[in-house]
């Protein structure tokens, strides 16, 4: 086998897997499981940002999932109320969570680990208020109903063709985005900034620099996350932001592995799965299914206890041992 | 606002204020022995009212003996997550436990679900009666037990701390695990301790505060982040700082009901743990640690 082939083999495996995955909708016909494919997306979208934060920069939060709600609002409100047009509001939701991110990140500068978590959760606790109180903007309990499906011009799809489009079309270039910084030089920065934040700074790393830019894209990746979300379901309630998403969020990137894009990705896959299991294994019976939905904090709970317990690298670094077993060097 | 009624608040707020505090205390115990942070101490509170109302209501128990059996499996659930599902883990980076104890948690707050029913519950109060009225402020008999309870548990912590080999081992795991095992402490067994205390003042929180507020099997979340926010203040600097870290808390949130509006108190909490962090990192009482190269 050639070196080159070698090489450019994760390039190829990734490009076709994406064709795979923008070509299923030609292959599966049942509504509800394209649906809970483009959830899987959704999440894909966060993750990679968070996978970016937290495997690279090393920082941890427990709030992500507020910078999802902040973009899921900010497109839900701008179109069914303000009447923008959805590339527009997509646009406006990501700035907005980025200056979010931006706004968080300024300040926090100077915590780390279990602090700069606290700092994280408690700014989430804050907007999950205000998403329930900022009635004008939100809808309060009740929700933000009435978004209109995204339109494709002359394109004539079925909305949930379209939708699961959208979502993974955008996924795939939010990929190829983090990966470039996972391979080029600002993972390099951030991966040195985890190791030893003076030595990175004799390197001529400026710590503060890569970390606020570390937080703002992964609150914008967050917002976009949110602001598909909003235009794909069409209603935003606030409960879709609490406390559990950020920890699955972060569940889903310390389950993948960390330094890694490709793990969190895939525990992002594994684990939203998991939650609609009824969607992919159509021959269960209805007890099965009613037992499994009872049953699910417990299973997983124990996914994810077994999985730190059996792999405490996750993902990523089962997938390095099984390399370094088959002799493989990468 | 007269005097009666910002007492009332002032009441109010320690009582809360005593709830998490034995939680931050929890918290604080763990993180200090092992630098983790258990997001599973919330449920310990949990497990405490609900075991409690089960052993009364399916078991016959009288309070009385209720409440000691409700502390007594919590703690053994706190020393068999320990067992079961940290030690195997005790030499991976914090955050690796802390995802476990996230996991442990998730399946404590769906097994109890499954155990004891989605029901709001409660426990018949300790010392049934009329309020204790001090000038002019009522304070219930619940209440007074919430505060006895702390404070016995207060100075039996502080007694296990500084007057037992125990404690001494405890202190030393603190400082560095390598350092004490080879001078003989047993550190693993220590953490086992110490997470079965830390599960002993959840429950006991648990079970105090049953009859004033109803309990249920999700309960868990809420004041286990209230007890982490209380911790996070005091700068998980250690036993005192937790106590005052949730007592601050507890007063903070009834005096904004006082003063501002009830429904942004937890918005306001918040806003003043996020000032502390900014103006100073390590919390009210934490010293700041220079990192070494």
């Amino acid at each position: 086998m050639g070196g080159a082939w070698r090489r450019h083999l994760p390039a190829i495996v990734s490009a076709a897997l994406a064709v795979v995955v923008l070509a299923l909708p030609l292959a599966v016909s049942d509504r509800y499981l394209l649906k809970v494919f483009m959830f899987v997306g959704l999440n894909v979208i966060t993750v990679a940002g968070l996978a970016v934060l937290f495997g690279l920069a090393g920082q941890v939060s427990l709030g992500h999932a507020a910078f999802v709600g902040i973009g899921a609002y900010a497109c839900g409100f701008l179109t069914a109320r303000a009447g923008w047009p959805w590339p527009a509001a997509v646009v406006a939701a990501v700035a907005i969570a980025a200056a979010g991110g931006l706004a968080l990140a300024l300040p926090t500068l100077r915590l780390r680990g279990h602090y700069l978590g606290m700092a994280t959760l408690g700014f989430s606790m804050i907007l999950g208020i205000a998403f329930v109180e900022a009635k004008a903007i939100t809808g309060g309990n009740d929700g933000l109903s009435g978004i209109p499906l995204p339109a494709f011009g002359a394109l004539d799809l079925d909305p949930a063709t379209a939708s699961y489009l959208l979502v993974w079309g955008t996924a795939v270039l939010v990929l190829l985005l983090a990966s470039g910084i996972v391979r080029g030089r600002p993972g390099r920065a951030m991966t040195a900034l985890h190791g030893s934040e003076m030595g990175a700074q004799a390197c001529g790393i400026d710590p503060i620099r890569v970390k606020v830019t570390a937080f703002t894209l992964s609150a914008a990746l967050a917002g976009l996350s949110g602001a598909l979300y909003a235009l794909t379901v069409g209603f935003v309630s606030p409960t879709s932001f609490a406390l559990e998403t950020s920890i699955i969020l972060l569940a889903m990137v310390v389950l993948g592995g960390t330094r890694s894009l490709a793990g969190p990705v895939l525990a992002a896959v594994l684990l939203t799965l998991l939650t609609y299991v009824d969607a992919i294994l159509p021959g269960l019976s209805k007890e099965a299914v009613a037992f499994l939905q009872d049953w699910k904090g417990d299973i997983y709970g124990v996914v994810i206890v077994a999985v730190m317990l059996f792999a405490p690298a996750g993902i990523a670094g089962v997938a390095r041992t099984v390399r370094t077993r088959l002799g493989g060097s990468s | 606002m007269g005097v009666p009624e910002l007492l009332q608040f002032v009441v109010s707020g320690l009582k809360n204020g005593a709830i998490y505090a034995l939680i931050a205390l929890g918290f604080s115990l763990v993180y200090s022995a092992t630098g983790v942070i258990n997001f599973a101490q919330g449920e310990f509170y949990m497990l405490g009212g609900m075991v409690a109302v089960w052993a009364m209501r399916s078991l016959g128990l009288p309070l009385l003996a209720a409440v000691p059996a409700a502390v007594v499996v919590t703690v053994a659930v706190g020393a068999l997550v320990e067992r079961l599902a940290l030690r195997p883990r005790r030499f991976e980076p914090p955050l690796v436990l802390i995802i476990i104890t996230i996991g442990v948690s998730m399946v404590l707050q769906s097994l109890a679900r499954h155990l004891f029913g989605p029901d709001e519950l409660a426990l018949p109060a300790f010392t049934p009666g009329p309020s204790v009225v001090v000038l002019g402020a009522a304070i219930e008999r619940q209440t007074l037990w919430v505060w006895g309870l702390t404070a016995v548990a207060l100075i039996v912590l502080w007694l296990i701390y500084t007057r037992t080999k125990l404690g001494l081992a405890m202190r030393a795991t603190a400082v560095s695990h390598d350092a004490s095992r080879l001078v003989g402490v047993d550190t693993a067994r220590v953490v086992m301790v110490v997470f079965a205390l830390a599960a002993a003042l959840g429950a006991l929180a648990g079970v105090a505060v049953a009859p004033l507020t109803q309990t249920a099997y999700d309960v868990g979340a809420r004041i286990g982040l209230k007890g982490f926010a209380a911790a996070i203040l005091g700068g998980l600097g250690g036993p005192v700082a937790a106590v005052v870290g949730g007592l601050v808390l507890g007063l903070v949130e009834s005096l904004s009901v006082a003063f501002i509006s009830s429904t942004y108190k937890d918005a306001i909490a918040l806003v003043l743990l996020l000032a502390v962090l900014f103006l100073k990192p390590s919390g009210l009482f934490g010293r700041s640690s220079r990192e070494k190269v």
